[in-house]
């Protein structure tokens, strides 16, 4: 079992790597590179709360090996701020009351923030497909739903 | 945490490269695309490979071709893709409405059509309606190639018809003739993320839009070791005219066609009745698309 040099965009930075072939991409961005916004959950693809953006798409970090990210854009919670502070879809979580614990809030805010770019203007019902692979232990749902319907245009 | 197993991870740039990878490592090595049942039964311990060779980044898996009389699919095209497809939606329906249900959006982005094949789970979304229109699969090795109806094709629990030197590279659908139609329905216990509990597509094919039915194909999920076709259903179909008293009768003829068992996910005797009423239903939305 060889490491091998990867190289691969985080959140518009350029990384290279050197990663175990049986390393997923969820542990190389919490423990090499110490992304831990990025939160691990079942490592089984259940709850949704190791969720990343890769080349445009939502998908569970802990079911992708880290080779399989080579030469790919990855967007993590901590890429989501903006010059400005907070991102709009950050803010509404904030301000909606969606964040309770917080672990899985990175995986809701980047699920909700793949939707909102597919589709700007989503009702509840889109909310809640776009989001049916993120488990909440807490808020039961209605108010992560709320804070993302505030920012349909 | 969640251990993987040691193994040396491949990433061939072509086909040709990664049949040559499989050739030379047969039973020690392991196919990735999605990586979604893979992966899990890697960190369960239940596959330990040697060598993992990735298929999910090569163009020539992931086309979608509907030209000549049939739906060609890459092994590689995701089940996102197929749900967001209207073309799919167009020609096979019952096949959209699988890769819609199947685990989550964050599944769907990285799942494929190859793996949801390639795994043999009798509960898995897109057999039943891929089997009910009459799908095949292309197996390729370095010496040569073959194409096995998908009827023929599922051999057990995680068994297949595939050699460890094979990659399954596409699937072949015949586009349905006018007057034919679809449906797929999978029960579970919720909406999303579940696995199901009974799973049902049905085909039908008409000789004209009143006329009576010609050919059916009902395949059933979860009641078998293997996806299974329910041939006296399909058989009390043949040379009849739709309607519902006829799609009950086949729903109650499907009901002797499954062999369930129970477990913690039902009763036999519930997925049997149910077994009955989805075939009932799939029948019925066949149907309303032979008509319009
Ligand atoms: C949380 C969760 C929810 C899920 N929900 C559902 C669900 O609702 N319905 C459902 O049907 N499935 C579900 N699944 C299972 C899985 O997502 C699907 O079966 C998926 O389609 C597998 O595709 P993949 O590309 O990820 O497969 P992989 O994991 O990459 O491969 C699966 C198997 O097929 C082999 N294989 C892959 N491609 C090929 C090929 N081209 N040629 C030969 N062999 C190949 C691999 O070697 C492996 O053994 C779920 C999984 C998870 C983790
Ligand atoms: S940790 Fe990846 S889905 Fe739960
Ligand atoms: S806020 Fe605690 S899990 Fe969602």
């Amino acid at each position: 079992m060889k490491k091998k040099l990867i190289s691969l965009t985080i959140n518009d930075k350029a990384y290279e790597v050197a990663v175990e072939p049986n390393q997923t991409l969820v542990d190389l961005l919490r423990y090499d590179l110490g992304l831990t916004g990025t939160k691990k959950g079942c490592e089984l693809g259940d709850c949704g709360s190791c969720t990343v953006i890769m080349d445009g798409k939502p998908v569970n970090s802990c079911l992708v090996l880290a080779m399989q990210a080579n030469g790919r854009h990855v967007t993590t919670i901590e890429g989501v701020e903006t010059d400005e502070g907070l991102h709009p879809i950050q803010k509404s979580f904030v301000e909606k009351g969606a964040i309770q614990c917080g672990f899985c809030s990175s995986g809701m805010i980047l699920s909700g923030k793949a939707l909102l770019e597919r589709n700007p203007n989503p009702d509840e019902a889109d909310i809640r497909k776009a989001i049916s692979g993120n488990l909440c232990r807490c808020t039961g749902y209605q108010k992560i739903v709320e804070a993302i319907k505030e920012l349909g245009t | 945490m969640m251990r993987l197993p040691k193994f040396d991870f491949h990433e061939p740039a072509t086909l040709d490269e990664a049949l040559q990878m499989m050739g030379e490592f047969g039973v020690r090595a392991k196919l990735i695309a999605g990586g979604t049942d893979l992966m899990v039964n890697m960190k369960h311990q239940l596959m330990s490979p040697e060598q993992v060779v990735s298929i999910s980044r090569m163009d020539e898996l992931k086309g979608l071709d509907t030209s000549n009389g049939m739906v060609r699919i890459g092994a590689c095209f995701t089940v996102a893709d197929l749900a967001e497809s209207e073309e799919v939606g167009k020609k096979l329906g019952a096949l959209r409405t699988g890769a819609k249900a199947l685990g989550s959006p964050l599944i769907r982005n990285l799942a494929t059509i190859g793996g949801n094949i390639g795994t043999a789970r009798p509960a898995a979304d897109l057999p039943p309606s891929l089997m009910a229109y009459g799908a095949k699969v292309v197996l390729k090795k370095r010496s040569g190639e073959r194409a096995v109806s998908l009827n023929n094709f599922f051999k057990g629990p995680g068994l297949t018809e595939l050699q460890p030197d094979e990659i399954l590279t596409e699937i072949q659908i015949p586009t349905p003739p006018p007057h034919a139609g679809a449906g797929y329905i999978n029960l579970g216990i919720r909406m999303a993320q579940d696995c199901n509990l009974v799973n049902v597509a049905s085909f039908i094919a008409m000789d004209g839009p009143d006329g009576v039915i010609t050919s059916a194909r009902i395949v059933m999920g979860c009641v078998g070791p293997i996806h299974l076709r329910a041939p006296s259903a399909e058989k009390c179909l043949i040379g009849e005219k739709p309607s519902e008293s006829l799609f009950a009768k086949a729903g109650d003829a499907a009901t002797g066609d499954c062999t369930p068992i129970d477990d913690f996910r039902g009763a036999a005797a519930y997925k049997k009745a149910m077994t009955g009423v989805l075939t009932k239903r799939t029948l019925g939305i066949a149907h309303k698309e032979a008509v319009s």
